[in-house]
């Protein structure tokens, strides 16, 4: 490459690299707002969504409502067991 | 007798050359940097050490079949250490700031001048016969001006391996000198009035907006320059994985672990090409210089564009701002918050500042697409 080449590569560079930067974020300019725009608008009928993520709807309620019953199993399972116990020790005195 | 002459004959100090002992003082003086002056000790450290160990006479760290050397095959001949760190860097960043106000993308665009300003500054450097330089060199000492590590290096490895020592050395270096070259130039480009100029509170950027903008910027990266694409791919990636949050255990172990374990071995890399051979030589002072350059008139070229804008649309804009569009993340947004403080104690640019920031690495791995599509191979 000859040096007046070199120049003029160099020039052409700077021009064509600096005004692709500036057509790119431009259009990226362009194409975030919209995609603001419609966002906004989709979540004033939806909501937003949290920000720690998407909960997994199904297996958390299931999960209490399990957890829940087994709560309440317990509870009468105690009654039951204390009530034979109860029973058990006051015979075998 | 034989054997302590063999003996004698292997040791360093009869096998050292003046250009090994001077690159040795050279990695030290990195470490010092970096150690006592605090200059980005991630990765002078282990640059100023593998330096060292390069060096080495007789041990052959950084020839062909020596570690360093097996490094640099690996990590950054074929691109892939710039890359993991940038998707690392995706995962570290919060594009919120840039959503709230999109048009501080212009700003990250702007900044990118320098770049190109250096590279025709080499380019005419060559041409008066003070250097040699290619374009394809040119161009790697511009991507300095974009004041961004794994950039740097990623394209100087595609167009200019034998300088990467130097761009990587001066690119960190700079980076970490962005306190003090920033300031000067912002100041002389601004007035007191301008910089006291408060911005309106950001609004509220929602998950889903998070979520949809690395993808959007993507597939604007695929349709018009896949060049960008390996940087830029990486970045979105690593981005998308902190802001969807259903795959956190990914992104923690990529903005934490993996990006740590590269750093290291990138550091201890670019170490390798700090050989007396390419790096003695008077091109690296010109790479330090015209690197100089290149963060001076992305600085000014930054503030330069916010002034304008601030004609142009209706939401007040501090110029100050402007400066941060030389990405150097988060250093350049903290110089701008300084600058914004020192002339009025209650105006915190931070936040602001760093759209431009985040924007500046999008508009420097652009710019790095441009620069390997024309002046590549």
């Amino acid at each position: 490459m000859t040096t007046s080449n070199l120049m003029s590569e160099g020039l052409n560079l700077m021009l064509v690299g600096m005004g692709f930067v500036f057509v790119f974020l431009t259009l990226l300019v362009f194409a975030t707002s919209l995609m603001s725009k419609i966002i906004t608008r989709y979540e004033k009928d939806v909501g937003t969504l949290p920000e720690e993520g998407i909960p997994a709807p199904t297996a958390v309620i299931s999960q209490a409502m399990s957890s829940r019953q087994h709560a309440n199993d317990d509870k009468n399972l105690i009654t039951v067991l204390s009530a034979a116990i109860h029973k058990f020790r006051s015979r075998h005195k | 007798m034989d054997k302590l002459i063999h003996l004698w004959e292997v040791t360093g100090i009869n096998q050292m050359t003046p250009g090994q002992g001077v690159m040795i003082l050279i990695g030290m003086l990195l470490l010092y940097l970096a150690i006592k002056k605090n200059f980005e000790p991630l990765l002078l450290v282990p640059i100023g050490f593998g330096g060292v160990l390069a060096n080495i006479p007789g041990a052959g760290l950084a020839e062909a079949g020596g570690i360093l050397h097996i490094f640099y095959t690996v990590g950054i001949e074929s691109g892939a250490f710039p890359l993991i760190i940038f998707m690392g860097v995706g995962a570290m960043t919060d594009f919120g700031p840039l959503l709230a106000n999109p048009k501080t993308l212009f700003l990250g665009a702007a900044a990118q001048f320098g770049i190109f300003a250096t590279l025709m500054g080499a380019v005419v450097l060559s041409y008066l016969g003070v250097f040699d330089f290619s374009l394809a060199d040119a161009a790697a000492i511009g991507i300095i001006g974009g004041a961004d590590g794994p950039t740097s290096i990623y394209v100087a490895s595609k167009l200019a391996p034998e300088l990467l020592g130097a761009i990587a050395v001066a690119s960190y270096s700079y980076m970490a000198l962005v306190p003090l070259i920033q300031p000067p130039i912002m100041r002389a480009l601004t007035s007191e009035s301008e910089r006291k100029i408060k911005m309106v509170q950001q609004r509220h950027v929602s998950q889903r907006e998070k979520i949809v903008f690395p993808l959007l910027l993507l597939i604007l990266v695929a349709f018009l320059l896949p060049d960008a694409a390996p940087l830029l791919g990486m970045f979105c990636f690593g981005n998308l994985m902190k802001e969807c949050a259903v795959v956190d255990r990914l992104s923690n172990t990529t903005q934490n672990s993996l990006i740590n374990t590269v750093t290291i071995f990138l550091g201890l890399a670019v170490g390798s090409k700090l050989s007396a051979d390419s790096f003695l030589d008077m091109a690296t002072l010109g790479i330090l210089v015209l690197g100089m350059v290149a963060f001076a008139i992305g600085t000014a070229s930054g503030v330069i564009m916010a002034k304008i804008l601030n004609k142009l649309v209706k939401a007040p804009i501090n110029p100050l701002i402007g400066s941060a569009g030389v990405s150097a993340v988060p250093m350049a947004a903290r110089v701008s918050n300084k600058l914004g403080l020192e002339s009025d104690p209650h105006n915190f640019l931070l936040m602001h500042a760093m759209g431009p920031n985040v924007a500046g690495v999008i508009g420097s791995a652009v710019a790095a697409g441009i620069l390997i599509n024309y002046a590549g191979v």
